[in-house]
């Protein structure tokens, strides 16, 4: 199972080659939070403005802090980002959305799904921007927010796999047996929606990653550390006044991690696709 | 002697893949004349329904390689066709009708609209003739009140009508070859009778040559004037029904026809099978396929490939590809 | 080894007046009633829709009768208490129609043949190894399947895996629903072949339901009718092979043995042919060769000819005592 699905995804040129941006990407967050690299990102060690040079790669911003330095942690925010808004989200997502479709029709299901029609038609910034004030200013307040609103698309999704599935025989084999409801769902139905999820995570995180930069830009989202959507927010001011390195450090790097990330959910899903032939 | 209504030459299917080559029909060749049925039976994987998409030309997105000497119907070559021309055969002079009703019939689509869009596209000689057309299209098959099929929508039918209105759709615009592909499987025996009685009704009404794909012997029996043998993607015996059943010459048909389960008036004591199993594409024996589980196999049968011998006492077209045949 | 004790005298399952509608009106199963003793096999037959495999659902308390009782080893399902309920469960086991459908796919062999066994408390880690190992042998499988996914067999292979599975248990009733239905002719032989071992040689009683007739008479010790939710006959299967008493028995029979002059048992038409019936007359009149001026008005009762001292019971006008030539009697 997954040895097919690896077989097929080596097969996709265009999936290996957002594996492998995805990978350098997670690496350079992994060296950040060890402490390898990074770590000077907000040291004032140069004058502003700085172009490239030996000593500041990417030039400096509007502070003299070292751009690279602070794209580098802004790859480390990005992945805490998209894990921790990936991991919740998805697995409330999945634990409602299947407590839901086993159940559909029934009251528990009419509750959440009322429960996610009123979080869906609340404006997400508007909500984000409440929930950053009333935890003032508290660190999770961003992830929170997109945490409390993602698991909503999950949950419709995982709802109408589950609804789907437990039509199957192979459920009915379990339910003659006595097996308890909660039992068939987390054995039998929802290994059964893996391949679905794992879709669903790579696109969450991708969106997690574009909410931040947004939220940051906005000026509710990263309070301490710096990410690309600070950086962009910066930039905003220095582009005006003609210094581009911040705006495109953020920027480009913004759009190759998301464009790894988009070649290789595609791929991931292909790859999944029970039903697609490899000649 | 009168052309065939649909010849069939040298046909072969495979696949390329990195371990080798997968043959799923190798070789085969047959023809069925105008108001005749002619069975094509084996089991599941034998690739009688790979030789169905290979003459209506339905393989070439799938990554098979299709090759034939000629596939022709009424004496015209649609092998060589362009996709367009192929197109407008296909409908016309000659239809499909699909092993599964349900996911063959678009859902959002009634019945009746599927059907005359059929007839539009060939024939589309205006909407009330066209209406009429659809109309008697599934009258013909046999429902009582054909305004009420049309209007319907496929979930709405169960197995066996959903089953009719395929046939009705292929047959609406009278095609001289009508496929049919398991047109009973799943459905209980009744139903089953009922289809086979309206395909063959068609067929005397309009003297459309049919191939009958199935690998349920009882169906074959009842409907078919002519039976193919299809083993592993060759053919292994052919011959008329009746003498198939009566004195089958390959182990393999005689095999097949002993499992069968009969009505007696005393309970059977033992059960018969076919020893061992089906192998799969990608490990087929050398020589003739079913030689390790036949227990008349000679050592010519591993060196060497039976070819399909016709022309013997019972009729110009039997034959039997068979070192040892009973 | 856990062993059945049967209770002497009292049949295995006793079906009693069992009745069954869904959201619609129709009635899938009405008043539907039969034995089946230890160690026998009923074959149930009938066209889709007929009710067959609403009964087994029935029987496993999946879903609930409208009225009637299902009783297995004399106790009532509807009123046994849940430990009860999972002790029956664990003696009745099924066997599905689709084996790449009723198998999970995303566990292995292993996990599926365990599950059970983990379920019911049965044994302890040895002894459920053990037990699977034993069962496959008796399905006619190797031990080296146990790490493999459903999808890496045939059908034929799966469907034994599936029978395993039911067996696995050691219940003493296998509901068996079309189980053999989508299977090749010699795939089905060969399953046909595993069921009358498991008969002979382990003594596990069998509800067959299947459309198909030469099926049926390969391993049914009795038989019974079905059409449009009414039980019609219920007969040994030497004398309703040889002779049927219901008219429909003697349709499907005709039709199934290739009687090439019959036309197909009715009520397996499409829409249009059905004829409307009045709620109090033989559900089967309409489309009767032998119909009379009472099977238009008033519903049959049940009667029982005592033939060679197995019970024989047929639904209809024919063998009121007026009619019939041999000794019929009404069932009250």
């Amino acid at each position: 199972m997954i040895l097919t699905t690896w077989q097929r995804l080596k097969a996709d040129r265009y999936g290996m080659g957002g594996l492998l941006i995805v990978s350098l990407f997670a690496v350079v967050a992994i060296c950040v939070w060890i402490g390898l690299l990074g770590q000077s990102w907000s040291e004032v060690s140069g004058n502003r403005w700085e172009s490239f040079s030996a000593a500041h790669w990417f030039g400096t911003n509007l502070l003299g802090q070292d751009i690279l330095q602070r794209t580098l942690f802004g790859a480390a925010t990005a992945f805490e980002v998209g894990l921790i808004v990936t991991t919740f989200s998805i697995v409330l997502g999945t634990v409602l959305g299947a407590l839901a479709g086993w159940y559909s029709h029934g009251w528990l299901d009419e509750t959440i799904l009322w429960l996610k029609g009123v979080l869906d038609s609340i404006p997400f910034y508007l909500f984000a921007a409440a929930i950053a004030y009333a935890l003032q200013g508290n660190r999770w307040a961003m992830h929170l927010a997109m945490i409390i609103t993602f698991w909503t698309t999950t949950a419709r999704i995982v709802r109408g796999e589950v609804m789907r599935i437990k039509q199957r025989e192979f459920i009915e084999a379990a339910r003659a047996i006595g097996l308890p409801g909660i039992t068939i769902v987390f054995r039998h139905v929802l290994p059964n929606t893996m391949h679905v999820l794992l879709v669903q995570a790579t696109i969450v995180f991708v969106v997690a990653i574009k909410t931040e930069v947004i939220l940051s830009f906005l000026g509710l989202g990263m309070q301490d550390g710096v990410s690309w959507g600070l950086m962009l927010a910066e930039s905003s001011q220095e582009v005006v006044a003609g210094h581009f390195g911040n705006f495109t450090a953020a920027s480009v790097s913004l759009f190759i991690l998301l464009m790894g990330f988009n070649l290789l959910s595609d791929a991931l899903q292909d790859a999944l696709d029970p039903r697609r032939v490899i000649t | 002697m009168s052309v065939a209504a649909l010849n069939v030459k040298d046909l072969s299917v495979w696949f390329e893949t990195e371990s080798g080559r997968l043959q799923i029909v190798d070789n085969i060749s047959f023809s069925i004349k105008a108001g005749e049925t002619t069975g094509l039976v084996g089991e599941s994987g034998c690739g009688k329904t790979m030789t169905a998409f290979a003459i209506l030309g339905l393989l070439r997105a799938s990554g098979a390689r299709v090759e034939s000497a000629a596939i022709e119907i009424g004496g015209r070559d649609i092998s060589t066709l362009s996709a367009g021309q192929r197109r407008r055969v296909l409908g016309r002079d000659i239809a499909m009708v699909f092993q599964q009703p349900g996911a063959a019939l678009d859902p959002v689509f009634t019945i009746g609209r599927q059907i005359a869009a059929v007839h539009r596209r060939h024939v589309g000689d205006g909407r009330s003739n066209t209406r009429r057309a659809m109309l008697d299209s599934l009258e013909q098959v046999g429902f009582g009140k054909p305004e009420k099929i049309a209007a319907a929508y496929p979930h709405e039918l169960s197995g066996g009508m959903a089953q009719l209105a395929m046939i009705a759709m292929a047959t609406v615009c009278k095609p001289a070859v009508l496929i049919a592909d398991e047109p009973s499987t799943a459905l209980d025996s009744g139903t089953r009778a009922v289809i086979l009685q309206q395909i063959k009704r068609l067929q005397a009404d309009h003297g459309t040559a049919i191939l009958l794909i199935s690998h349920d012997l009882s169906v074959i029996r009842q409907s078919c004037q002519n039976v193919m043998v299809m083993y592993c993607g060759r053919l292994l015996e052919v011959t008329d029904c009746q003498s198939l059943f009566s004195s089958p010459r390959h182990p393999y048909s005689a095999g097949l026809i002993s499992c069968i389960p009969q009505i007696s008036a005393v309970k059977p004591s033992g059960i018969i099978t076919i020893p061992g199993r089906v192998p799969a594409p990608s490990a087929l024996p050398p020589g003739c396929h079913f030689a390790p589980r036949c227990d008349r196999a000679l050592s010519a049968c591993v060196q060497s490939i039976p070819a399909l011998e016709t022309g013997n006492q019972r009729s110009n077209n039997s034959g039997v590809a068979c070192f040892s045949p009973l | 080894m856990v062993t059945n004790i049967p209770q002497p005298g009292l049949p295995l399952l006793q079906v009693q007046a069992l009745s069954l509608s869904f959201r619609r009106q129709e009635q899938v199963v009405d008043r539907v009633s039969f034995n089946l003793a230890a160690g026998r096999t009923l074959g149930l037959v009938g066209a889709s829709g007929a009710g067959k495999s609403s009964i087994a659902r029935a029987i496993l308390h999946l879903i609930k009768p409208d009225a009637g009782n299902i009783l297995f080893h004399g106790k009532n399902i509807s009123s046994m208490d849940p430990g009860q309920l999972k002790e029956a469960r664990r003696r009745i086991q099924i066997v599905f129609q689709e084996p790449s459908a009723s198998l999970s796919p995303r566990r292995t062999v292993a996990q599926t043949l365990l599950e059970p066994l983990r379920h019911f408390a049965i044994g302890d880690s040895d002894y459920r190894q053990d037990r699977i190992r034993q069962t496959l042998q008796t399905v006619g499988l190797d031990a080296d399947v146990l790490q493999r996914y459903p999808h890496q067999f045939s059908s034929g292979q799966q469907q034994r895996i599936a029978i395993a599975r039911a067996l696995v248990t050691n219940p003493d009733l296998l509901i068996a629903d079309e189980a053999v239905s989508a299977l090749d002719v010699s795939v089905q032989a060969r399953i046909l072949q595993l069921i009358q071992t498991l008969q002979t040689e382990h003594g596990i009683a069998f509800l067959f339901i299947s459309h198909d007739l030469a099926v049926i008479r390969q391993v049914a010790d009795e038989v019974a009718v079905m059409y449009r939710g009414q039980l019609l006959e219920h007969s040994p299967a030497d004398r309703f092979f040889s002779r049927p008493a219901h008219p429909y028995s003697k349709a499907l029979l005709a039709f199934a043995s290739f009687d090439s002059s019959s036309q197909p048992p009715i009520g397996w038409l499409p829409a249009g042919h059905e004829p409307a019936g009045g709620s109090s007359a033989c559900v089967y009149a309409g489309m009767c060769a032998d119909t009379m001026p009472v099977c238009e008005r008033l519903e049959p009762e049940y009667y029982k000819s005592q033939h060679k001292q197995q019970p024989h019971c047929v639904k209809c006008h024919l063998y009121n005592e007026e009619h019939a030539n041999e000794t019929w009697t009404e069932v009250n």
